[in-house]
């Protein structure tokens, strides 16, 4: 019993960290229809970053997170203009296979700067618990899941109480429309997905203290994230922290109770069966073609 | 004449030049580079039947290879023969495979197929790894060595995967000339659509999907014997996927050897990487430049190098067809109809709907509609907008399923009856706003509907012989005859509506559902219209019309249906129901007034 309910608690720990983690990715699908696959090679992006800034100054990881959602917000502003938009206006069925060379080329970049090493940060607190009665509770995880859990929160007032917010809450149900009304639709396309990809700056700093990690891990998550937005049910917001609990329990579970080397199917299994059961996700009841956001 | 065959000589040339090079060179770094190439040219033309004529993405085609090999690896083991010999079996294996992956589109298309097929790729992968009894895992397969005498070198692979490459690229010709091609791009430009015009989309997908796989798998287990060790993360790999995509977006997607010059284009690259940086810099680098390159491709070379060169080209020949003015020409016969051949005679209503309700979610659509459609009848069905027409125009075709109620067609209730099944029944129906494939021709368009579901009948050629006769046919009926090699997307809008009226035709319908026909197209163009109808009513087709232009519906249709808040208002002559209160109060208005003269056009 001590084992399962200390199963749980690590699964939902780190669903919460899949929660912020895929937030993003639904925020720019929801709005924009677009599948950002290079939003997991941001992910090891921040993890890089925060991993290298932690050799270097020592600073804590997760807190230098939050410091690195800005410059990644930077880097999702860019990556809007540089490419995304304009794929956009060619051919948007394109941007997907855009977005994925965006990514592979970006696992090459990380390759040639941080080289090919498995990496991970061991802050203090790392490998380190708290005694609850029986019951262990890692640290690390702890932190990360409160950070994730608090940055979801202030996203959330971000979308549903400032003006920035409900512009894009518009553009998301009605593109037209909000043009119509005035609001610059392209300007708060670049805002949703730097927004998006500000989300992973933390995101990446929990990866690089609870995961090892190298270049090529984005595929990797790209089949979690994936797996958590699908479950969700693609561009719902209430949805990611369902399937991110989902996922998070489901890993633990085939972990603890089958075999390790099987928990790394569990996003793929869950995508494939979701995908054929239920492909509007668990809790949306249609697939809605026009808005996405609660 | 001699233009349009240099292509293919200089084609031939360059096959026959391919064939010879083990013959010419004992050089085995250069057979190696091209039994690579030809490898990734067998993938990307696969992946092209099902991305780039099914129009469904696929970031999962390494694993047709992976799934080849393993498959010819063990079985080669298991029964001590040469995996040359079992290689067919590795393309089974794929194909069923794809069969399943097809399976998953029956729900979902779009992004969440790209979705699919990366997760498959990365669970055989996975299942690969792990299920170390049968395949040895991560520790690796290895394979038999070659049999053959040194002095043959690797001729065999190559020749094998040679013979497969054209035997890929020659599928890929024929399924573009066929009727199942034309439903496989019909699928990828508008899938909904496409099955009302008979195309039965799960059956056209899964063979397309088993044709995309099972040349790859077959290509597969040569593959594997050739080098001779499978490793499953070299087998399953998402960056030859990447590679796979990056060729046929190079080369042109939806093109026949698009994806094969791709192939020939980016293998060079990847050698010249491989051999100008040494180390880990060199996996890095090939990274950078691939990925690069997609983004680039997107960007500045969104459609390939041959649909832009094809383009070029035609641009340079000839401008585009312009037609001569419709309203000038003299409608022609109607076109023959064996279906009303069969039904001739029969009498009473062709259609009936009954208590028919549908509602979407608090929204009542339809509220236990009843009424007849007389066969060789001009039925119009009238009311404000949010009545509930298209709705039912929905309901008859099978795009939506009755919530209650009803539908009988000729005798039979066919409300469970799929939407290609009705199309083969009778029922044609145009849109509102017309549909049509864009990317294709105006005759294939036509030529993409199908009055009926048999095998052989897919492979049957449909850019020429019996099949784009009769959409010509068709097409010179309602006037568009200068037109068939124009695409769809340069169309205006009355064109287009001719175009769709065209296409349904070709499903040889018994009754011809019209969704606002006259709406938003010229004068002349209605009256045109109008004369079509009729000529296609007096050969005896039944016709529902849904139309807010009342002297058009007037001078053509009894009966006429009324309908409000998605109930029957009114039903009768002309005359009555445009007297009947209900129908002016809710309707037409009460200063509505009928000049008689159109009444008595009518018929």
């Amino acid at each position: 019993m001590t084992f399962l309910l200390q199963t749980l608690i690590l699964g939902a720990l780190v669903g919460g960290v899949y929660a912020l983690m895929s937030s993003g990715f639904t925020l720019t699908f929801g709005v924009m229809r677009i599948i950002n696959l290079a939003h997991p090679a941001m992910l090891v992006l921040s993890a890089y970053l925060t991993w290298w800034l932690w050799r270097r100054t020592g600073v804590d990881p997760l807190l230098a997170g939050v410091g690195i959602c800005v410059i990644m917000y930077g880097v999702g502003w860019l990556l809007y203009r540089a490419v995304i938009s304009r794929v956009q206006r060619i051919d948007p069925e394109l941007t997907l296979v855009a977005s994925f060379g965006v990514a592979v080329a970006a696992g090459g970049i990380m390759a040639f700067i941080w080289g090919t090493e498995v990496r991970t940060a061991t802050p203090s607190y790392f490998n380190t618990s708290y005694e609850v009665g029986s019951l262990l509770i890692p640290r690390a995880q702890l932190f990360a899941c409160a950070g994730a859990l608090l940055l979801l929160g202030a996203l959330y007032a971000l979308l549903h109480g400032t003006f920035l917010g409900r512009g894009i809450r518009a553009c998301a149900t009605n593109r037209d429309g909000a043009a119509l009304v005035g609001i610059d639709v392209d300007r708060m396309m670049a805002q949703t997905f730097a927004i998006g990809a500000a989300t992973t700056g933390f995101g990446g700093a929990a990866l690089s203290v609870l995961y090892q990690f190298v270049p090529d891990s984005h595929f990797v998550w790209i089949g979690r994230v994936l797996c958590v937005v699908i479950l969700g049910g693609l561009g719902s917001f209430a949805g990611v922290g369902l399937g991110a609990l989902v996922l998070g329990i489901g890993e633990a579970l085939t972990a603890s109770y089958f075999d390790v080397r099987w928990a790394t199917a569990v996003p793929y299994v869950l995508i494939i069966a979701i995908l054929v059961i239920r492909p509007q996700g668990l809790i949306r009841r249609r697939l809605r073609t026009d808005g996405a956001l609660p | 004449m001699s233009v349009a065959r240099l292509p293919r000589l200089l084609l031939a040339a360059g096959v026959l030049l391919v064939a010879l090079v083990p013959l010419l060179t004992p050089n085995t770094y250069i057979q190696n580079m091209l039994i690579l190439t030809f490898v990734l040219a067998i993938l990307a033309s696969g992946w092209n039947v099902m991305a780039g004529f099914t129009g469904y993405v696929s970031l999962g085609h390494a694993a047709f290879i992976g799934v080849g090999a393993y498959t010819g690896g063990i079985l080669a083991a298991h029964w001590e023969v040469s995996p040359l010999l079992v290689a067919p079996l590795g393309g089974v294996a794929a194909a069923l495979v794809a069969f399943v992956l097809g399976l998953v589109t029956r729900r979902t298309r779009g992004a969440a197929f790209v979705i699919v097929s990366f997760a498959m790729l990365e669970l055989l992968g996975l299942i690969t790894r792990n299920w170390t009894s049968l395949t040895n895992g991560s520790n690796g397969f290895l394979m038999p060595l070659p049999g053959w005498d040194l002095r043959f070198q690797n001729w065999p692979f190559y020749y094998a995967l040679l013979f497969l490459l054209l035997l890929s690229v020659a599928m890929t010709a024929g399924i573009r000339r066929s009727k199942l091609g034309l439903g496989l791009m019909a699928i990828r430009d508008d899938e909904v659509k496409a099955e009302g015009i008979g195309v039965v989309t799960s059956v056209y997908k899964s063979i397309a999907f088993m044709a995309s796989a099972v040349l790859i798998g077959v290509a597969g287990t040569v593959y594997g014997y050739y080098v001779s060790f499978l490793d499953t993360s070299a087998m399953f790999d998402i960056s030859l996927s990447m590679e796979v995509v990056l060729a046929a977006l190079i080369g042109g997607r939806g093109t026949v050897w698009g994806p094969v010059l791709g192939a020939f284009l980016l293998q060079p690259l990847t050698e010249v990487t491989n051999t100008t940086m040494g180390g880990a810099h060199a996996g890095a680098f090939r990274l950078v430049l691939f990925g690069g390159l997609i983004v680039v491709v997107t960007l500045l070379l969104p459609r390939g190098i041959l649909p832009e060169a094809q383009d070029f080209l035609r641009r340079r020949r000839k401008t585009s067809p312009t037609g001569t003015r419709l309203a000038d020409s003299a409608i022609p016969a109607a076109p023959s109809s064996p279906r009303l051949e069969a039904l001739a005679g029969r009498g009473g209503d062709l259609l009936r709907i009954g208590n028919v309700s549908r509602r979407f979610g608090g929204v009542t659509a339809l509220d236990e509609v009843s009424f007849g459609v007389p066969q060789g009848s001009i039925t119009a069905l009238i009311g404000p907008n949010g009545s509930g027409k298209t709705t039912l125009f929905n309901v008859v075709d099978g795009t939506y399923r009755a919530g209650a109620g009803g539908v009988e067609y000729g005798g039979r209730d066919i409300s469970k009856v799929g939407r290609a099944r009705r199309a083969f029944l009778g029922i044609g129906r145009t849109y509102q706003l017309p549909r049509l494939f864009d990317s294709l021709t105006v005759l294939e368009n036509v030529a993409a509907a199908t009055g009926e579901f048999r095998f052989s009948r897919l492979a049957r050629s449909a850019v020429s012989g019996a099949e784009a006769a009769r959409a010509a046919e068709l097409l010179e009926f309602v006037g568009m005859g200068e037109y068939v090699a124009a695409k769809a997307k340069d169309l205006s809008y009355g064109q287009r509506k001719l175009v769709e009226l065209a296409q349904i035709l070709m499903l040889d319908p018994a009754i011809i559902l019209l969704d606002e026909p006259a709406a938003g197209i010229n004068p002349t163009l209605v009256k045109r219209l109008a004369a079509l109808i009729r000529t296609l009513n007096n050969s005896g087709r039944t016709f529902v019309i849904v139309e807010h232009d009342m002297h058009f519906v007037m001078s053509l249709s009894d009966p006429v249906v009324a309908l409000a808040r998605g109930r029957v208002i009114a039903a009768g002559t002309p005359a009555e129901v445009c007297d009947d209160p209900a129908v002016l109060d809710a309707y037409l208005g009460d200063d509505f007034v009928l000049e008689a003269d159109t009444i008595g056009s009518a018929r």
